[in-house]
Order: structure tokens, then sequence, then C-alpha cells
């Protein structure tokens, strides 16, 4: 450690009177100097922030996963049953609103949207165990989903008890493989094609249909009405003045949402009532008390071994806030070397166990930025933290 | 001797102490947090049957857990009634319905159970002190977990159930678990003729209860022998093996809270032992000079050993109180029976003293090298 310094401090005439004038790279040459140490450091704020990233990418998944329908809709405007409190739950309506919604200027489409989550029951083609899938349909003519997997196989769908089903929901389905004999209610479907989506928090798999065998497959009292209107717009029609137009020709049960305002009720609902946000926020804070219990440590031990040295570097003329500013930025320099690797790691963790729980698990810009600024935080309130400590301890030595 | 030392060491720098106190209890803290969760989820999805009384369970051949738990032929109950073993068989009815009195006028998810009022499956009082409110014509009890969304579950209410007037007739506390935002009971007859379609030739569950003395694997096994193969029986073990399996392993949250399980005793173990190796390498002098004045090695091991352990036990008496509260704030905000058993304190405890001795073990090695001469150098 000492050695270090004193390679850092030649030439002893370029003495920086400033704090911050770090002409010497005081801080990154301290933590070099035991790597030992550093390793052992580093590892111990990684894995807090770790613990962090995983807490935020699990929450963001869980939002994430309830919004995924909507993404896949085709369209610029939906209509809905106003008396929903979510998108993805079951409450038609009849189609002849549909047709007054297409008589609105600049409206260029309105195509229905068919949906099941309870009374839809699948069987595995391989093992015959039957469970409880959602089911979507739509009219082939007229299709509705972005994607390219399902568009893919219009013409198939025509045909009566054809379906699509999902290659990614969970594997006691049965829905991967190459099977195309299996039964949906009880009925024989025929599988004609597959896509990828996978499941979410609610839904093992999707099984998709056209509208005609939607009613056929569905119990009567299931498949009456539309669950959703998907509009396209003409170009250069406004979304805000067409759902105002909308909204005056439509009954007073629809409800007209533009596709972010459809993402906001969603998410608003899953806020509302899911106690994710609270289960993950409390995994977050954990992990930040644990990493910031162990960067005051990992200060306050280093604080305390070097303060002889800190001593010299007074004796020879710099300022006490040279000495915090040398502090600090070593407490930056470990938020940084903890969060570089263990944002890498979180990355294939988000793989590993996306794959495993066939969740959307992946990182954003949200997640990078709040890690980041909470493991700076949490480093620096530290090291601030255990300088008071040491000065409170040794007033005279140092500072 | 070691036992004395070690505490004189400890309590010589109080403030070092402290802190690795306080590191100990935050990683057992973590732990416990993350194992309250973990254990949550499964018991959220056993929470009916956790308050239902019946020796053996009757389910659908098609049965994957408690909300989608498949139907069969209320036929298949007189068969049961009819083994000696039998006392009684108590049939269960769910449904999905919809709520239209949602606090903004939303038509919400409820999930239905319907039960005969004349024999009550559950254990819990409030249900069975207001069997009597159940039997009234469209009268309902709901689950006092049932989101604020759905409005005041005031006694008296009348709520539009999927188009029917139903009146509140009471609340009870039971919990909501995985089947939904809100549950409500429905005696029998008054399930019937919410759903007509349905009626009351399908069960979804149904309850028995054995003779007293009646050993239930034998019962279980004669069940099965006598009934057709569209319908499974269940001990009270495998049933609860079968959901938490359920729970634990298939579904996304079993996954996640799994991961964050294991994350949390990485995290755990990380920060154990670096807090007991910084303590005693901290303490190395003394320990060389203990060596150079003629202590053996398996004195000043036990010595470590000595103070690994009361840090470890400092820790985890403030922890254990903390997750008490965690646990609190989990079932307030989650609705999950959160929990703390004796197994998992039992085992929580063994872990950690189980670390805290390989931790001392480890910084043993450093102690073993330890020659005075080089533990001096370099400080002051």
């Amino acid at each position: 450690m000492k050695t270090a310094l004193m390679t850092a401090l030649s030439p002893p005439s370029l003495r920086p009177r400033l704090a911050g004038a770090g002409r010497v790279p005081l801080a990154r040459r301290n933590l070099w100097a035991n790597k030992a140490r550093l390793l052992r450091s580093l590892a111990g704020i990684g894995f807090a922030v770790l613990l962090m990233l995983m807490q935020l990418g699990f929450e963001r998944a869980f939002f994430q996963s309830s919004l995924q329908v909507i993404e896949l809709l085709d369209g610029d405007l939906f209509i809905q049953n106003a008396h929903k409190y979510r998108f993805v739950t079951r409450q038609p309506f009849p189609p002849a609103d549909l047709d007054r919604a297409r008589r609105v200027q600049g409206v260029a489409s309105v195509r229905p949207f068919y949906a099941d989550w309870y009374s839809s029951f699948w069987r595995n083609p391989y093992d015959g165990k039957v469970f409880m899938v959602r089911a979507f349909a739509f009219d082939p003519d007229q299709p509705v989903f972005l994607l390219p997997a399902v568009n893919a196989h219009l013409a198939a769908l025509k045909a009566p008890d054809a379906v699509l089903v999902d290659r990614r929901a969970r594997p006691f389905l049965g829905m991967g493989g190459t099977a195309t004999a299996a039964a949906f209610n009880g009925r024989p479907v025929h599988i004609v094609g597959r896509f990828a989506l996978g499941p979410d928090f609610q839904n093992d798999g999707t099984v998709i249909m056209s509208a005609r065998s939607f009613a056929n497959l569905l119990p009567p009292g299931a498949a009456r009405g539309v669950e959703a209107g998907i509009i396209k717009l003409k170009p250069g029609a406004d979304p805000g003045v067409v759902a105002a137009a909308l909204k005056r020709v439509l009954p007073s049960d629809i409800a007209v949402f533009t596709k972010a305002q459809l993402y906001a009720f969603e998410r608003d609902f899953e806020a509302r009532v899911s106690s994710a946000g609270v289960i993950f926020a409390m995994g977050t804070i954990v992990g930040f008390v644990v990493g910031a219990l162990i960067a005051y440590q990992i200060v306050y031990t280093d604080l305390t071994d070097q303060l002889p040295q800190y001593a010299t570097l007074k004796a020879i003329g710099y300022g006490p806030s040279y000495i915090v500013g040398v502090v600090l930025r070593q407490a930056g320099l470990l938020a940084l070397g903890g969060w570089v690797p263990a944002f890498f790691v979180s990355l294939l963790l988000y793989r590993w166990i996306g794959n495993l729980a066939l969740i959307p698990l992946g990182t954003s810009l949200y997640i990078v930025g709040v890690s980041f600024a909470l493991t700076l935080f949490m480093c620096l309130l530290s090291a601030a933290l255990a300088m008071i400590r040491v000065v409170a301890a040794d007033p005279a030595e140092v500072f | 001797m070691s036992v004395p030392l070690a505490w004189r060491l400890l309590a010589h720098d109080k403030r070092r102490t402290a802190l690795a106190v306080t590191g100990i209890f935050l990683a057992i803290a973590l732990v416990f947090l993350e194992l309250g969760l973990f254990f949550a989820v499964p018991r959220g999805g056993l929470l009916l049957f956790d308050h239902m009384r019946f020796d053996l369970m009757l389910t659908s051949s098609q049965y994957q857990y408690q909300s989608d738990a498949g139907a069969f032929p209320a036929g298949r109950l007189a068969e049961v009634q009819k083994l000696p073993q039998v006392a009684q068989v108590i049939p269960l009815t769910f449904a999905a319905a919809k709520w239209q009195g949602g606090e903004h006028g939303e038509w919400i998810d409820l999930f239905v159970i319907g039960f005969s009022a004349a024999a009550s499956p559950f254990t819990v009082g409030d249900i069975n002190r207001q069997l009597g409110t159940l039997r009234r014509p469209d009268t309902i009890l709901v689950d006092d977990a049932t989101r604020p969304m759905f409005g005041p579950l005031t006694p008296g209410r009348v709520v539009a159930i999927d188009g029917r007037p139903e009146t509140i007739g009471g609340t009870y506390r039971l919990g909501t678990g995985f089947m939904g935002l809100g549950v409500a009971l429905f005696d029998m007859g008054n399930f019937a003729r919410l759903f007509p379609l349905r009626g009351a030739r399908l069960v979804n569950l149904a309850a028995i209860v054995l003779k007293p003395g009646v050993d239930a694997d034998a019962a279980a096994r004669a069940l099965r022998r006598s009934l057709p193969d569209d319908v499974r029986v269940w001990t009270r073990p495998q049933l609860n093996a079968h959901e938490v399996s359920y729970w634990t392993t298939r579904s996304a949250v079993g996954v996640i809270f799994g991961s964050g399980l294991v994350i949390a005793i990485v995290v755990g173990i990380m920060i154990v032992y670096q807090t007991l190796a910084t303590q005693i390498s901290r303490h190395l002098p003394q320990f060389a000079t203990m060596k150079a004045v003629g202590y053996g090695e398996r004195s000043l091991y036990r010595t470590v050993a000595a103070m690994a352990a009361m840090i470890m036990a400092l820790g985890f008496v403030p922890a254990f109180l903390a997750a008490l509260w965690l646990y609190a704030v989990i079932r307030q905000a989650t609705m999950l029976p959160a929990a703390m058993t004796g197994a998992r304190v039992a085992a929580v405890v063994l872990a950690s003293f189980a670390i805290a001795m390989i931790s001392a073990a480890l910084s043993m090695t450093g102690l073993r090298r330890a020659d005075p001469a080089d533990v001096f150098d370099g400080r002051p």
C-alpha cells in the first residue's frame, strides 16, 4: 500500500494544491495496490448489485408479460367493453358496434378480435393431459396480429377447427414438436402451424384460431360477442380526433383507447392490485442496504488501514478536500467495478432464468439507469459515512 | 479459555464488532426474506386446502392445481359414500363470474366456490358461524381479502353477479391466494341458480372425511380400486406435495422466487464469510503472538470458532425479529401467507453456524502461516 502511494506521489514537486486536481490517479492506484482485497471488494459489491438487478429485472418481466398481447395487436385505436377492468379478461360486446365504428371518418378498418381465458381447455397431444389455456381468434380475411408466423397461415386457418399453437408455451402443454392432431375443449382440432409467443404469469399457453372455429369450439355462453375492435386509421388521420368521434358514435358502455392508453390502462391495473411492485421493491431495497454495508466495510477498513498514509499526505500540504476527493473517487471506482461485471452476469441470468420460467426477462434502459444510480449512490453514501466515522474517531490525525 | 478470550477480542473494538454483526444481521434477514417469499407462494396455492377438513380429496383425473381442478360427474360421490371407511363426502364447485360492482363501475372477475351450507367443508370459524346466512336465497359470503376495487363488502350490499342480484351476507377471513382478485362462497342452491347451465351435475372437488381410526392410505387404496379412472384420490400429504411442486417448479412465480432465493443465499454466504474473515484477520497479530508464546493451533481454532459463533448469534437474533416484521409486511402488502416456521428457523440457524465454522476454518489457513515477525510488519 505504502509503495503504491509513494510511487503515486513522485515527483513531489508536482504537488496539486486543489481538491480534485487528480493529476496522480491516487484513487485508482490505491485500489490496485492490493489486488486480492480489490477482488474481494468488487465481488461483494457486485453480488449486491446483482441482487438489485435481478429484482429490477423480475419486476419488469412481470409488468411486461401482461402487456405482451396488446403489443401483438396491429391497431392504432382499440375499442372494448367499458366495464373491463383490464384488457386481458373476458367481457365481450355486440359485433354491431364494430359497424358503427366503421362509419366514423378517418377509420380505415375495424377488425374483430375474440379471446377467452377461462373456458379453453387444451389436450396435450403427447400425453393426453388437459390444461387451461387462453384462446385468441380473428377472421382470417381480416388479420389483427403482428406475428408473421400467424399471418403466414391465414389460408390454412380457414379450415374448420384448424388451430395455431404457441411453440414457446410451457412444455407440459405439448404445443411444440410436430404433432398435428390435438383436442380443444374435448373436440379434435388440427394444428396447422406454430408461432412463438411464450406464456405469462396467468397463462401457460396460447391457441389461435379463426372466428368460426372459436364459435364452434367454445361453450355457447362463452363464444358470444367480440372482445375488442382493432382499428386502423386512414393515412393522416389524427388518432385523438378519431377517438373523440368514435366516443360520440358508440354507446357509453364501449371504451376507446389509443395503443398507448391501452398500455397505460393495463399497467395501472397491475400497479393497483398486484403485489409484484412491493415484492420486487423490497428485494431491491434489501440489495441496496446489503451493498451499502459491504461498501461501508470496505471503505472503513481501507481508511483506517491507510490513515498514516493520508496523514503523510496532509503533512506535505494536501488539504482535507483532496483526501475526501480521493476517497470518494475510490468509492466511485468501486461502484463502477462492481456494477459492470454484475450487469453482464445479469444478462446471462436473465437469459437463463427467462428461458427456464418462459417469461420476458431482459434488461432495459430503465434497469441500467436505476441499478447504476443505486450502486453509485450506495458506494458514495457508504464512503461519506465511513469518513465521518473515521473523523469522529480521530479528528487530529488527518482532517 | 477460548470463549472468554473470543468475547474480549470482540468487546475490545466494539465499533468493528457492531459492523460485523450488522453484516451478519443483513445477510440472515435477506435469506429469511427470500425464504419467506419462496414458501409463501405454495402456501398461497394451498390456502383453500389448509382451511378445509378432509382426510382424502377426490378430484378429476385432469386435476392440475387447485384453481385448474377439472370437474367430474357428481355421481362419483355416491360411489365414495358407499365405502364403509367413509364418514362424509362434501362436494365443492368452482366457477368464474363477473362481479358487476367495481368501485369505478368495472365488472371484475370473481372466483366462486359453491358448497352445501348443510355440511361445511371449512375449518374457518367466520364461515361456519354464518352458514345460516348463506342458506338465504341469493346471499353470499365474501372473503375479506377481496381487493378494494370490488367496492365496499358491507353486509346487505346487493351486487349483480353475472347479471343476478346477490346480497352480501357477511365476510370471512381465509384469503384469496391464487384464486383471483376476489372470492365468494355460495350455498349449492344459490350456485345452481346462478349457473343454471352447469347446475350440480359437475363437481370440482370432494372432501372425504373418514371414520375415526381409519387409515387414510389404506382407504385411499380401496377408493382407487373401486372408482373409475376419471377421478383421482389424494391423501393430504400427496395433495400438499403436488401443490407445492406445481407452484415451485411449474409456475413462473416459483422460478422467480426460487432464483431470488438462490441469489440471496449466495450473497448471504459471501457477506458472512467476508465479515468473519475480516474480523479474524484483524486479530492476526494477537493470534500470532499467542502462537509464539506456545498456544497450540487447536486452541487458536477454538477461539476463532467461538468468535465466529458469537458474531453469528449476535446477528441472528435481530435478524429473526426483523424477519418476523418483514413477513408481516409481506402478508399485508401481498396477501400471501408468509409465516415463520420452526423448521425454517432451525434450517437457517444450522446453515448460518455451518457457514460460520467453515469461514473460521478457512481463515485459519492464514493463521497457520501467521508469523509474529510478518504480521507486525507494516502495522503501526
